[in-house]
């Protein structure tokens, strides 16, 4: 006679940590306290990432450029058949190229797409996740629903490509299928009583980055602070 | 496999395009044979046609049926190439500035000069000529050139011949000036001079090339006046000049085009094919809706496109399909790729794609599938399997198609890669390259590890309001002239944090005075 807890666990609407299947390994975020707090120890790959962010510039994008490298570098062995690439969908504004030079990134595989309609950012970037010819495709959507990510993440298993999806705050409350969604805060406020002060400034004077886990497939939320 | 049809093309008589095929007629009879075994008595005997057409630049830019006139500009000044009858009984004349003409005839329209229409015409005219010889060649820019010994039997005799072609000449509404001669010098010497000449004999050649003018022939005008100053005016004179002074004196290529145009030389010509397109219709016993049924129709016209292309090892870049309805013109689509491409699936794939786009506004009678330019197939190379790909999965497609596929949807100019250009000046030091082009783009240009560069670029530099509140960090970094091109800049680049915690890359122009702009995000 089953126990009625039994019972209850059979139902397959239950889910449990522990039927969590074999963990894969991560992609190094490069940032080791980043990584510890990250199930496979880095970036979820063939999976979508959600970042949330209310401004540019307080370093969304410098976070991912230690993985964008790797992954840039990674895949110029010949064995991997055809290189793969780093597409950009819809991106607010230039990404700057010699910028991406520095941080290592191969320029020659950089794919940027500005589709005009708002639909066709989805579209684009499911095409370019399902292809299995980018590494990653960063996207900037207007909207995106519970099935919309839904897609996007079956879209990213299926062409084994890093799906990473940059969203406003006010994304937080809607449901996602993401297996990663971070939110960053830019860390230290800042008293504007000084107005330059050419000795003693450093480019990262100090200033972190809060980044905040809301949801880690397999893993826990946290909040940490990282010098970006 | 991929099939090389280049030959060696002498660069006075360079084909059109370089896809059109070429091919080679030796010059048989100015070999000389040592009494040879042949069995024809008489070797194979060449007679060329030359069709000049010394109004050709009229006859293509022309648009209206007013007086026209085409200006060319010549050394800064626009002058009359040519005018028409029309032009000409009002007293404009070649040489004559835009403004002397116009104050002639006010009336007149100019026209400029255009060689890709004069091109244009010609090959229009030469695929024409193809009907009349299976030998047709482009030998400049307003030179046809035909060989029709093989064809006289077909068109019951010479005379017979050439009074079809210039019959089919003035039909499309050319001018042009014919000569018959044994060698395809002669005979474009022999057109180019205005004779109706018509010779047959090589024997006779030489006889009637000795009165031509040696303007007629395109020789460097220092080695004309030269010679005419010698007193020698004609081609009998230069022929009755010794040799080996005339080759010492104005070099030997001019005695080599004498003997050739005598038949002394072999002269071997490119011949011009019209390339080959493909062309298919569907046509249906009832008008259809359907557009599933469409789409089955434009992918049998697919698979046919595609077995005429693989016969001929070809690939098309563009395709156009057209859609026929009862009334009101027909609905068009057209598909781009980004290489030459034949295989059907291919282009079913852009092809639906883009259909659940189109809006047909009437049902459909007919459907027509038209190839555009073919080229050459670069075939590509699989990979052996064993080397197998990632993690084992196949990749389903490669970065082409897939740039193809956001193309067909979004817009060529939507799509685009980069690179490092190197360049100072912080808005010029990259630029987007489209895919359409070089796949394999190297950048050499690199920027210094210690400059600081911001990974967001604005796409033109915002002033920033006077009461913006922003902290400097790092800086100043001062870039400076670009008078080259009359954008030069000289600015002090700063790193900025505002109060948000964005860090911002903002400059200020050297004079004081000058507002914040901001140019970037350390995104």
């Amino acid at each position: 006679m089953p126990s009625p807890l039994d019972k209850l666990l059979e139902n397959p609407r239950v889910w449990r940590g522990s039927r969590q299947a074999q963990r894969k390994a991560g992609l190094a975020t490069g940032y080791s306290e980043l990584d510890r707090h990250l199930p496979g120890g880095g970036w979820p790959t063939g999976a979508l990432t959600e970042i949330l962010t209310e401004k540019y510039g307080i370093g969304e994008l410098r976070l991912l450029m230690p993985a964008l490298a790797r992954l840039s570098a990674e895949d110029a062995q010949p064995d991997h058949g055809e290189p793969r690439w780093i597409a950009w969908v819809a991106p607010p504004f230039q990404p700057y190229a010699p910028a991406l030079q520095q941080f290592g990134l191969d320029l020659s595989r950089m794919l940027i797409v500005r589709p005009k309609e708002a639909g066709e950012v989805l579209w684009s970037a499911e095409q370019a996740l399902s292809s299995g010819t980018c590494a990653a495709v960063l996207f900037w959507p207007e909207m995106l629903d519970g099935q919309a990510s839904r897609r996007l993440q079956l879209a990213a298993e299926k062409g084994h490509s890093w799906a990473i999806a940059f969203r406003p705050m006010i994304a937080r409350r809607q449901p996602s299928a993401a297996a990663l969604r971070l939110e960053l805060h830019p860390e230290g406020t800042w008293h504007p009583e000084g107005t330059w002060h050419p000795e003693g400034t450093s480019y990262s004077s100090g200033q972190g980055t809060r980044v905040h886990i809301l949801k880690s497939r397999g893993g826990r939320p946290t909040v940490l602070n990282i010098l970006l | 496999m991929s099939r090389a049809c280049k030959s060696p093309v002498a660069a006075r008589d360079a084909a059109p395009t370089p896809l059109a095929v070429q091919q080679v007629l030796p010059f048989a009879e100015a070999i000389p044979f040592a009494k040879p075994l042949s069995l024809s008595p008489t070797p194979v005997r060449r007679l060329w046609f030359c069709v000049w057409l010394p109004h050709l630049p009229l006859e293509a830019g022309r648009s209206s049926d007013d007086a026209t006139a085409i200006v060319e500009e010549q050394q800064g000044v626009h002058r009359v190439l040519l005018a028409d009858a029309q032009a000409r009984a009002a007293g404009v004349m070649a040489g004559q500035s835009a403004n002397a003409a116009l104050a002639l005839l006010p009336t007149l329209q100019l026209q400029e000069r255009s060689l890709l229409r004069e091109q244009q015409a010609l090959e229009t005219l030469a695929a024409w000529l193809e009907r009349f010889s299976s030998f047709v060649c482009i030998a400049d820019r307003d030179v046809l050139l035909l060989e029709i010994a093989g064809s006289l039997r077909l068109f019951q005799g010479l005379r017979a011949l050439r009074e079809s072609i210039s019959k089919g000449l003035r039909q499309h509404g050319f001018d042009a000036s014919l000569a018959i001669a044994p060698t395809p010098l002669g005979a474009t010497w022999l057109a180019r001079a205005g004779r109706r000449a018509c010779i047959r004999e090589p024997q006779n050649l030489k006889g009637a090339l000795r009165s031509l003018p040696l303007a007629g022939l395109h020789w460097p005008e220092g080695l004309g006046a030269s010679l005419t100053g010698m007193g020698i005016t004609t081609v009998g004179d230069c022929l009755r000049l010794p040799r080996e002074g005339f080759v010492r004196r104005f070099g030997a290529e001019y005695m080599l085009e004498l003997d050739r145009a005598l038949g002394h030389l072999p002269d071997p010509r490119n011949s011009w094919r019209a390339p080959e397109r493909f062309c298919a219709d569907h046509e249906m016993t009832q008008e259809q809706s359907d557009r599933e049924l469409l789409l089955n129709i434009c992918r049998e016209l697919l698979f046919s496109h595609e077995r005429f292309l693989l016969a001929r090892q070809l690939g098309t870049q563009r395709l156009c399909f057209s859609f026929f309805h009862l009334k009101g013109s027909a609905t068009e689509l057209r598909l781009g790729c980004a290489r030459a491409e034949r295989s059907a699936e291919r282009w079913l794939e852009l092809l639906r794609i883009r259909f659940d786009q189109l809006v047909l506004p009437e049902s459909v009678i007919a459907v027509r599938l038209r190839s555009g330019m073919t080229q050459a197939l670069q075939a590509e190379s699989a990979s052996l399997s064993f080397y197998g790909t990632a993690d084992g999965q196949p990749r389903s497609y490669s970065i082409a198609q897939l740039a193809e596929r956001l193309m067909a949807r979004i817009g060529d100019q939507a799509v685009h890669s980069m690179m490092m250009v190197a360049e100072h000046r912080p808005q010029y030091a990259w630029r987007a390259q489209s895919l359409l082009s070089d796949w394999a783009s190297s950048t050499f240009a690199e920027v210094r590890r210690h400059l600081r560069r911001p990974l967001w670029m604005l796409p033109e530099p915002a002033v920033l309001p006077a009461d913006s509140n922003f902290r400097l960090l790092d800086g100043p970094e001062r870039l400076e002239t670009g008078w080259w091109d009359e954008d030069g800049i000289s600015r002090d680049y700063y790193t900025a944090v505002n109060p948000a915690g964005m860090r911002l890359w903002v400059f200020r122009n050297r004079n004081r005075s000058s507002p914040w702009y901001l140019h970037g995000y350390f995104g």
